[in-house]
């Protein structure tokens, strides 16, 4: 194999599949039970946006309450159950099964294996967290999505097991996605020095689903158990242990923010190289920072509960250290993005294609929160303004929405033409483009500052300091541009199924050109 | 004003160098996507750049241990040796000693004179606080903004720390952060800052405080 056949194949600049109209030509019961590669990713990803949607909702109505200070229309416990909610809908239901699906349907078309491996566990795992989901609906569980021991069995709501079940029926499905993730990087044909990136990726994120769950599993169960007073691990008054119950949820809290977050690297991995038309900078790079980003994942765990110890101790500092040096991969990874594009002239169609633009912000975006991660990181200031107020939800709204999010969207507005056979309406498109750029920016920044002025994480109501409310204005003026440009996406995405001009064989060809470079706008 | 960590001048310079990495990796993405000139970096400028990073890595390290030493030594200041929570043999080192029970939700503060307030610590300017802090139920938090400090506390366990209380007189906030229930929201107290602090009278704080005393 030349080097140039090698690299065509390790960093996919080439268009690997045809347009077709997938969603016009199934039927349902494909869809639900059918274990094509292609149903289940889309099944995936359409769940996932209604997902967002759902969490979005109710991110929509506890903003209105938020945007002023006192008490205007939610009570304490429906705000936090909409909280909690949206915590778990948005993290479990839209982020994870969003990037996880597109990689389903991505992998098999870049390896060209044209199957999902053991795609009956991945319907299994889709199904699970459908039941999860109905339960969380059911029992309606306001002890955020930590659910912090024994705080989480001790809130009064007499179906709060069902919660605790979900939990654990969470973890089932990420481990069984985990596990077709893995078995899928390992199909290429081309042995492990030749695999795509996108294979790495899911093979060392496959591995971290698979290991990091148990410790998941464990905590639903154990709240089951507890909350039922059959087992007493996490509870004191009955001999069991809060810092058990923080060490075993934080194996698996930590690894869970990488979960959606190394599929969101993958898919830039491949869609960067297809948009610029060359190879990513550099393979090596980018084989090297996932596995370091996989094996950093879990021990750092303990980073979420810093300001549990009068002093930083041998292991306190080793903690400490670890997760300052998860710098190192992340920035890897974005030092070759940005390489790659500087290395030759962007092509005109690229800076034209919705998806691109998206990829670019989602960069800034990584910028924007993972820097800040290096002040997270400290004990010292951690200890000051930093643990539990706005300052964290700022830094991962940063990292989940601005980065996360926006890679599954732009995967999504990629593989747009190939399952409809249309292009998106691009007024549309770039509509939904700027509304989430600014309202991010907007919502990100307020929660930044709001942090640096204690503003605690998880109150319905609050006192009139200084500060406070005006950033909670921001916040909300930001929450509800992004709503708004939610809407346009779904319009966009409806209308231009039927509408949208058809893809051409290749749907996203590099064209220098200016004059001839395709405008996805339909000819009306 | 000094506060309980003495964290400004580390605290400003890492914001500093977050804030510069920021920006730095904006405007090499913006120069990325719109300057003309074309640029295909080489393996040793990453190395470089990550060379650059490991150096931080331990800077930051080596500040964040520092910073927090410093801190803990003087809450066990006659036990200097024992590193962990504090063991009781230095309080004489503070003004004042308040044991605080936490609980869903709410703060009791016990004074030297064993009187319990609700929600309020009454405290002279300038003098060092010594926070022995418990919870009864769940975990919660412990966060005084005013003097830059954040604890989590377990229930399984003491936590102690310390402060330098404001030098002008005042109501400051002392607020719960971790979820602790639906009641969260509420469970906020205010650290009191007044000149005649030890036979004070507490009763004007409001609905939210009594004094046994």
């Amino acid at each position: 194999m030349t080097t140039h056949d090698a690299n065509v194949m390790r960093l996919g600049n080439k268009a690997h599949w045809k347009p077709e109209n997938l969603v016009g030509s199934m039927s349902l019961k494909e869809l639900l039970f059918s274990n094509d590669y292609r149903h289940i990713a889309l099944k995936g990803i359409f769940t996932a946006l209604i997902m967002l949607a759902v969490g979005g909702s109710f991110a929509m109505i506890f903003r209105a309450e938020l945007t002023v200070p006192d008490v205007q229309m939610l009570g304490a416990k429906i705000y936090m159950t909409l909280m909690t909610l949206h915590g778990m809908v948005m993290v479990f239901g839209f982020l994870i099964p969003l990037v996880v699906s597109i990689c389903y349907y991505l992998l098999p078309k870049v390896l060209g294996t044209e199957r999902l491996y053991w795609a009956g566990a991945a319907q299994w795992s889709y199904w699970i967290l459908i039941v999860a989901a109905v339960l969380l609906v059911i029992g309606r569980p306001d002890f955020t999505w930590t659910a912090y021991a024994p705080m989480s069995f001790r809130t009064g709501n007499s179906l709060i097991w069902m919660g605790h079940l979900a939990i654990f029926l969470v973890a089932v499905s990420e481990f069984l996605a985990g596990a077709v993730l893995v078995r899928n990087a390992f199909s290429g044909k081309g042995g492990w020095k030749n695999t795509p990136l996108i294979a790495w990726a899911t093979g060392s994120v496959g591995f971290l689903f698979m290991a990091s769950t148990f410790p998941l599993a464990f905590i639903g169960l154990g709240l089951l158990g507890d909350g039922l007073e059959i087992t007493a691990f996490f509870d004191p008054s009955r001999g069991g242990s809060v810092k058990f119950f923080l060490y075993v949820f934080w194996t698996y809290g930590h690894p869970a923010v990488y979960l959606p977050f190394v599929p969101a690297i993958a898919i830039i991995y491949t869609l960067m190289p297809r948009f610029l038309g060359y190879p990513m900078w550099s393979y090596w790079s980018g084989v090297v920072a996932f596995v370091l980003l996989a094996l950093g994942a879990m021990p750092i765990g303990p980073h979420h509960f810093q300001p549990l110890y009068t002093v930083s101790g041998p292991y306190e500092r080793f903690v400490q250290f670890l997760t300052l040096l998860v710098f190192i991969p992340s920035v890897l990874h974005v030092f070759n993005w940005i390489a790659t594009l500087f290395m030759k002239p962007i092509a005109a169609s690229a800076k034209r294609a919705i998806p691109f633009k998206f990829m670019v912000m989602a960069i800034a975006f990584i910028v924007y929160g993972g820097a800040t991660a290096f002040l997270n990181a400290q004990i010292a200031p951690d200890s000051d303004f930093i643990h539990n107020t706005y300052w964290i939800p700022a830094h991962f709204h940063a990292m989940f929405v601005g980065f996360v999010a926006q890679m599954g969207i732009a995967g999504f507005y990629f593989l747009y033409p190939y399952f409809t056979g249309r292009m998106y309406n691009q007024l549309l498109g770039n509509v939904h483009f700027w509304l989430w750029q600014v309202g991010l920016f907007l919502q990100i920044t307020g929660m930044f500052v709001a942090g640096y002025l204690y503003f605690p994480r998880w109150v319905y109501d609050y006192l009139d300091i200084p500060g406070w409310a005006t950033s909670q204005m921001v916040i909300s003026i930001g929450g509800y541009m992004v709503g708004t440009g939610f809407i346009f996406f779904v319009i966009n995405i409806a209308w231009s199924a039927r509408n949208g001009k058809p893809a051409g064989d290749d749907p996203w060809p590099v064209i220098h050109d200016d004059k001839t470079a395709p405008s996805a706008t339909p000819a009306e | 004003m000094e506060n309980a960590l003495g964290i400004w001048g580390p605290q400003a310079t890492f914001m500093a160098i977050t804030a510069s990495f920021t920006v730095l990796g904006m405007v090499m993405l913006i120069l990325a996507i719109l300057m003309k000139r074309r640029w295909k970096p080489t393996y040793a400028f990453e190395f470089g750049f990550i060379a650059v990073m490991i150096g931080l890595v331990f800077y930051a390290d080596w500040s964040s241990v520092n910073t927090y030493s410093a801190y803990q030594k003087d809450l066990n200041a006659e036990e200097r040796s024992v590193a962990g929570n504090y063991t009781g043999e230095g309080e004489e080192a503070f003004d004042r000693v308040i044991t605080v029970i936490a609980f869903q939700w709410g703060f009791a503060f016990i004074n030297e004179n064993d009187e319990i307030a609700r929600n309020a610590a009454v405290v002279a300017p300038g003098e060092t606080v010594l926070f022995k802090i418990v919870s009864n139920d769940v975990i919660h938090g412990f966060n005084i903004p005013v003097a830059q400090i954040t604890a989590e506390i377990d229930p399984d366990e003491k936590r102690e720390l310390w402060i330098r209380a404001p030098d002008e007189p005042g109501k400051y906030l002392i607020q719960c952060v971790n979820y602790c229930g639906v009641g969260h929201s509420q469970m906020k107290a205010w650290l009191v800052v007044q000149d005649d602090a030890a036979t004070a009278q507490i009763d004007n704080m409001g609905d939210n405080s009594n004094d046994n005393a």
